[in-house]
């Protein structure tokens, strides 16, 4: 038994949430999973089984918000049982990699007597003993302000960049964005790609709900990529979408980083007049894949794998947000 | 009444109305839903600016949604400026903890396992038991040392000792979430626990707010006086160690009889003196029974030649169950605070019955009921069966049948107890005050 362990060891551990994605990132990373699972007791409790020691480790663990109504608490609760399991044993330091952050839409009091749950998730990992955070496109970014620990908020534009430079081609794009919030990262995509941008302004009367759009620039003749953080119900792409060809776009494709699609999402997009949704795997996709043929899906992991690298050596992860690795 | 308001979560409607019934308030308007992603969303209809909120939550049911919709309604009214937030949690949330058995019985691990369930939770408490399942026992140690006239076999022992830890390297564990509970509807931003029969009564100390534990005690001694006929005869028997405390306090205030149920559980190598111990321990060779079973999934009889054949698989326990005291031809009234898959319970009773007990009763605070109790329960040597509505008992109700199943409302001591803390009047009396 030798008293000197290697200074810099790490561990990547996982939730049930999005296994396969872990294992991805534990593979570009030459690694395996640590052998720490989250249990499900018959009372619908859950507990965390570690296996082998995490003492003085660098810990990360990967987590997605996703699973819909049934699953998106329990795995929530999962994270904060592992981080808190990592505490107890004496872990050195614990990041959680989240690509999707739960809750991140209940970022404010639009309405009197809600909660900002972001906020609350947020303060349930610095509770639970987290001391920094990994995620994808933010929502919103201010939410990293909720913390009061490190967030790095890699983006997706890098490998969405690369995908549209591969397999489209740039002459008559225009970008656009769905809604008025995502004006910003739709314009520095076309800056990037230096093509037009369009902005589609709407009306929200309830969450999930949408009413009235309007576009805002010229799409007559072009291809179209519409560009959102999240694809949800997909009831804004699929009216935006139907909204451009309307005005004379050539065709729709929708480019988004965090493929929700609950509820009537995978049958509108069937139906509707996208002719592609490109997500990356920051959420359990390959059964939708299956029955969603104009899904197609671009692997984030070696992104997240870079800044597990660079933040675990201490190398600065700010190459990430403008370099597709 | 002043300023207050109580608000109930998604898990037991029925005692929040009650409760608020009780204290003459209208229930508190809050919308409670989902988004279509799962998120889970609260919206107050209800002002609760300077009011002092009590929300009324029960850890019984989608454990992990139920919750978060609790922290999440904490949250809220601390963004609405409520003046004191009172959580209500007549089941407390992750209140029994399993302990590192589960592992030792073949618990599921992770997503390869996923769905799959354990079907003897244990309740736990903090053990002693060495951590290390290689460490030699006093016994084997003794057999050394008497063998230790040559040094060379002590030295190879200790070896294989050494090889054995090395192989199976770690032992596993499973981690405690108390703690990380209690931190988090501190952080959520409650000021103030109500809870009831505790399973674990340090539970009250991994916070850092007040918690008043009430308990069932006075309602159960009720039932016992009043509905038991001849109770003075009967024995109050508690199903395991653990919970010996609360059901001897019973015993003590209605001067009535008390046995225990021991259940042990050992290694299968310790097999011979645990026999021994057993046969020791207990007074008189008739009240000993003992049903064993063995780890699920290894049909195993408690018999020494089974034993030294299966000393190679390190995580085989074998479990027995003994009664100490005497139930000939008495009525048995069993007490437990807190009852899952109902296993040790039904166990106990048949033990019972086969100890020649007349008919048992079950006194269950929290009846959770989870997996196939009810049917196990309904099946059971179980005669009748007493639980509280801490937990949603509907579905169970009609499960089991209103013959066997008797429903006790915890309602007024809740309500009581709001209203003594919103009048800053003292709670200690419910302790002793018969419902």
């Amino acid at each position: 038994m030798s008293l000197q362990k290697p200074p810099n060891s790490i561990k990547i551990l996982t939730g049930n949430s999005h296994v396969k994605f872990a294992q991805q990132i534990a593979e570009y990373l030459n690694m395996t999973i640590a052998d720490i699972h989250v249990i499900e007791f018959s009372n619908r409790e859950s507990a965390v089984l570690v296996k082998e020691s995490i003492r003085d480790e660098d810990v990360y663990i990967i987590q997605t918000g996703c699973g819909g109504p049934e699953k998106l608490n329990d795995y929530l609760m999962e994270l904060l049982f592992l981080v808190h399991a990592c505490k107890s044993a004496s872990a050195r330091r614990i990041t959680a990699v989240v690509p999707n952050f739960p809750y991140a839409r209940q970022d404010r009091k639009d309405k009197s007597r809600v909660a900002i749950s972001a906020k609350l998730v947020a303060n349930l990992l610095v509770t639970a003993g987290c001391h920094h955070v990994i995620t994808m496109d933010l929502h919103a970014s201010q939410i990293q302000g909720f913390f009061n620990i490190p967030v790095d908020n890699l983006y997706a534009e890098p490998e969405v960049l690369k995908y549209i430079n591969l397999k489209l081609s740039t002459t008559d794009l225009v970008i656009v964005s769905p809604d008025a919030g995502g004006a910003k990262r739709v314009a520095s995509l076309a800056d990037k790609l230096d093509t037009p941008f369009a902005l589609i302004h709407k009306e929200r009367a309830k969450a999930n709900e949408v009413s009235r759009m309007v576009l805002v620039g010229d799409v007559t003749g072009k291809v179209c990529v519409l560009v959102d953080d999240m694809a949800d119900t997909c009831g804004t792409l699929c009216k935006a979408s139907d909204l451009l060809l309307e005005k004379g776009a050539k065709s729709v494709v929708a480019m988004v980083t965090h493929g929700i699609f609950s509820g009537q999402a995978i049958p509108r997009i069937n139906q509707g007049s996208l002719e592609k949704i490109v997500c990356t795997n920051s959420m359990p996709l390959t059964a939708m894949a299956e029955v969603c043929p104009k899904l197609e899906i671009i692997d984030i992991c070696p992104t997240l794998a870079e800044a597990i690298r660079r933040l675990h050596n201490g190398e600065s992860v700010s190459y990430l947000f403008t370099n597709a690795v | 009444m002043r300023d207050i308001i109580v608000f109930s979560g998604s898990s037991n409607p029925d005692l929040a109305e009650r409760v608020c019934r009780n204290l003459g308030l209208p229930p508190g308007k809050v919308e409670l839903r989902k988004f279509a992603n799962g998120e889970t969303s609260v919206q107050y209809g209800d002002s609760v600016r300077d009011k002092d909120v009590f929300i009324i939550q029960t850890g019984a049911g989608h454990v992990n949604d139920l919750f978060m919709e609790l922290l999440i309604m904490i949250s809220a009214c601390k963004m609405a400026s409520a003046k004191r937030i009172t959580v209500i949690c007549p089941l407390f949330f992750y209140s029994r903890q399993v302990d590192s058995k589960g592992s030792k019985r073949g618990a599921p691990n992770g997503a390869q396992h996923k769905g799959t369930q354990i079907a003897d939770s244990v309740p736990s408490s903090p053990k002693l038991v060495s951590r290390f399942s290689h460490d030699p026992t006093p016994k084997e140690i003794l057999n050394q040392k008497a063998r230790g006239s040559s040094a060379a076999p002590a030295l190879q022992t200790l070896r294989t000792n050494d090889a054995a830890i090395a192989t199976t390297g770690y032992r596993s564990w499973i981690a405690q979430s108390g703690t990380l509970v209690a931190n988090l509807i501190t952080s959520a931003g409650a000021n103030h626990i109500i809870t009831m029969d505790l399973h674990d009564a340090q539970f009250q100390g991994f916070f850092d707010i007040p918690v008043d534990n009430l308990l069932s005690k006075p309602l159960f001694q009720h039932y016992i006086t009043n509905y038991v006929p001849d109770y003075k005869n009967c024995v109050i028997v508690s199903p395991d160690a653990g919970g010996a405390k609360r059901a001897a306090a019973i015993a003590d205030v209605l001067s009535m009889p008390f046995a225990l149920i021991h259940k042990e559980r050992r290694q299968m190598a310790d097999q011979t003196p645990s026999q021994d111990l057993m046969a020791h321990s207990n007074p008189s060779s008739s009240s000993v029974n003992s049903v064993s079973f063995a780890t699920p999934g290894l049909s195993m009889q408690r018999s020494p030649s089974t034993a030294s054949m299966s000393q190679s698989a390190v995580e085989q326990y074998v479990a027995t169950t003994m009664l100490v005291g005497e139930v000939q031809d008495k009525v048995c009234v069993l007490i437990d605070d807190l009852v899952d898959t109902s296993s040790t319970i039904t166990r106990a009773a048949s033990l019972l019955k086969d100890q020649g007990a007349k008919y048992v009763y079950a006194l269950i605070t929290h009846g959770i009921f989870s997996g196939d109790a009810t049917s196990k329960l309904k099946n059971s040597a179980i005669d009748k069966i007493i639980t509280t509505n801490s937990v949603d008992q509907t579905t169970h109700y009609t499960q089991i049948g209103a013959d066997t199943m008797v429903i006790l409302d915890v309602s007024r001591i809740f309500s009581e107890a709001i209203r003594r803390i919103n009048n800053g009047e003292s709670v200690s009396m419910l302790y002793d005050h018969g419902w």
